[in-house]
């Protein structure tokens, strides 16, 4: 439930409208100008139809040089970005020679596993030297080493599932898989606010799609009682799967999924669930096992569980965890398994290790410190912005911190303020979030140390003031309140 | 004062803005904002600035709701490539709330443009048919109809 202050609100309408208005204008002009030109197409046709580029040309790229900047180091708790400059109203950027350290907080790199590691990198090394970069073939024919068959053990051990199987890329796990697991005549029903990978791997996959209202499983309940009573569309013979597809940690929205409730709306109507937990796995948890452990829900009620390698282990990849029988039937079917390139040697030696290092069993206290260290940042991190008059979302533990801007203006703006100061955040805007909720999306990592948090929060309380976003009246000091009570005895 | 944002059910971006609250409100400032300023720019009768604003209104919600079709961005693979703004909006749904406002926002304007010149002519006679094409454009029985194949697909 976000709350938008109203006059916000209005104002960041009018802004679209107004940037709408010009995009419109300009591009008025511009079909005018080249009316009289010819144009070199030739015979063939047009690549862009009608107007499906507009957004980009004339909303994106006025500011393109808050996105996509380039680093030159590994995504740490500091790192180095290479400074841009444009002559054409940054219609194209040019790169520079000069760098600046700025601090990161965009990367996802929730335990601090991005840079090198003390445990992981000599022996993503030694798996380099023994195995070389890539397979260079898909699994089925000569792409499954050793390594993949531990990484399989170690990733269903790790999630606590009887098995597992490994990709290459996290997007394609979802979207090669659920084309696999239910076909035309089955009904998928996503929270809204799933990722482009789930969305994309379900209008593939052929089933009727049918959303449910963001994290609300009482809106779940009624879909699926809806769904359920009219059966497939046209025919109205029962439906021959459904599955609720829902995610552990939403990465713009940083809460935790309802997992209870929706695993026993599923239960109670027959239905599969999907949990997607890219973000979860690795970051919440005592033990860094996902929100199945945060919430204390049994793993075996969810039936598929998928998650990816990028954000907590520091590698790439995604997996998929579920019974033997399941994992047995996607080796079989499943086109990312069967014609894809195997992952990485290396990738997959540096997931071993650091599932080790998590679960201690490297013979250091590691894994559990940085555990306790990313709960203590994110819960410090929010807690200190929320007193500061910020509007953050997201639950408690949760190490995404989105910020709420709402004015488009406001999205430059608080990027290239933060750079100035060597801040680089991350700024999320329609399309990707929904037209009024622009937000700056914080990822905490447990490298960050508490001068690096405190540095930050002094940049975002400067900023934010310039910017104008501070929603929420600020809670007053402690120290003055204090001195109030002394002066009145 | 703060307003909840409960994120729709609705998966096409293009739309689903309309269904945050604020945009009614803005709707009304923005046509009365533009007759303010076509006041102050034009120079002339309150009744006259209604009429352009009511004729402009017309022409621009047109373009944008019932001729321009697809979507601005390219992720949505041409789903709605076949349909206009007004066919998209909460999915095809007939006769909703924001259907509803957006049907009686012309007519309001009409009302007023239409009494505050007197009901003269020619005034009257570009009014009347502004309002009459925009209410039939929002007909239910007019969802993804194209009257002699205007504006039709390729």
């Amino acid at each position: 439930m976000i709350a938008i202050p109203y006059l916000a609100a209005l104002t960041t309408y009018f802004s679209y409208g107004l940037l709408f208005a010009f995009g419109q204008i300009r591009d008025f002009f511009r079909k005018i100008l080249d009316w009289s030109g010819s144009n070199n197409l030739q015979g063939y046709a047009p690549i862009c139809v009608a107007h499906e580029d507009f957004y980009v040309r004339r909303l994106y790229l006025r500011i393109q040089d808050c996105f996509g900047r380039p680093i030159t180091s590994a995504p740490d708790a500091w790192f180095d970005v290479v400074e841009r400059y444009s002559n054409d109203n940054n219609k194209t950027l040019k790169r520079t020679t000069n760098i600046s350290r700025c601090l990161n907080l965009g990367s996802y790199n929730y335990l601090g596993f991005a840079a090198a590691d003390e445990y992981c990198t000599p022996r993503v090394i030694e798996s380099l030297r023994k195995y070389s970069p890539s397979t260079c073939s898909s699994r089925v024919d000569a792409g499954t080493t050793a390594l993949h068959n531990e990484l399989e053990k170690c990733v269903a051990d790790f999630v606590g599932k009887p098995a597992a199987i490994v990709f290459g890329m996290g997007y394609v796990t979802n979207s090669a898989i659920l084309p696999v697991l239910i076909g035309k005549g089955g009904l998928i029903i996503s929270d809204s606010l799933n990722h482009n990978s789930i969305v994309n791997g379900a209008r593939g996959s052929g089933a009727t799609i049918r959303v449910f209202q963001h994290n609300t499983p009482s809106h779940l309940e009624e879909v699926l009682r809806e769904q359920l009573a009219e059966g497939q569309p046209r025919t109205h013979r029962p439906w021959k799967k459904i599955m609720v597809i829902v995610e552990g940690i939403y990465s713009m929205e940083g809460d935790l999924c309802k997992l209870p409730e929706i695993i026993a709306i599923c239960k109670k109507y027959k239905a599969y669930i999907y949990l997607d937990e890219a973000h979860s796995i690795g970051a919440v948890g005592k033990t860094g096992k996902g929100v199945c452990e945060l919430l204390g829900v049994d793993t075996a009620d969810v039936d598929i569980m998928m998650g990816t390698f990028t954000k907590s282990f520091g590698s790439c990849g995604g997996y998929i965890a579920g019974s033997k029988e399941l994992i047995q039937y996607l080796k079989y079917t499943c086109p990312a398994h069967l014609y894809a390139t195997s992952i990485s040697p290396p990738a997959a030696e540096q997931i071993k290790s650091s599932i080790k290092v998590i679960l201690g069993e490297d013979g250091s206290n590691r894994g559990p410190q940085k555990l306790a260290q990313i709960r203590e940042n994110s819960n410090f991190f929010r807690s200190e912005l929320q007193k500061m008059g910020f509007e953050v979302i997201g639950d408690d533990d949760s190490p995404v911190v989105p910020i709420m801007l709402y004015n488009p203006a406001k999205i430059p703006a608080f990027s290239r303020e933060c750079l100035k100061q060597n801040v680089a955040v991350v700024m999320v805007a329609f399309p990707a979030t929904p037209l009024l909720l622009a937000r700056v999306r914080v990822c905490i990592s447990a490298s960050h140390t508490k001068e690096d948090l405190v540095k930050a929060l002094k940049v975002f309380d400067q900023v934010g003031d310039l910017v104008g976003i501070k929603y929420f009246p600020a809670e007053p000091d402690k120290e003055q309140e204090e001195d109030k009570i002394v002066k009145l005895d | 004062m703060y307003v909840k944002a409960v994120p729709p059910t609705d998966l096409n971006r293009n739309t689903e803005w309309f269904t945050y609250p604020g945009v009614w409100t803005t709707y009304m400032l923005m046509v009365f904002m533009s007759w303010l300023i076509v006041l102050s720019l034009f120079g002339c009768s309150p009744g006259m600035a209604w009429t352009i604003v009511h004729l402009a209104h017309f022409l621009i919600t047109y373009h944008f709701f019932h001729w321009k079709k697809g979507t601005p961005f390219a992720d949505d693979q041409g789903i709605y490539n076949g349909l206009t703004w007004w066919e998209q909006i909460e999915n095809g749904k007939q006769l909703t709330r924001n259907r509803k406002f957006l049907t009686v926002v012309p007519v309001v304007l009409y009302l007023i443009a239409s009494h505050t010149t007197d009901y003269q002519n020619p005034m009257l006679f570009f009014n009347t048919l502004a309002v009459f094409v925009l209410v039939v454009a929002k007909f239910p029985h007019m969802h993804k109809v194209r009257i002699f194949g205007i504006n039709a697909d390729h």
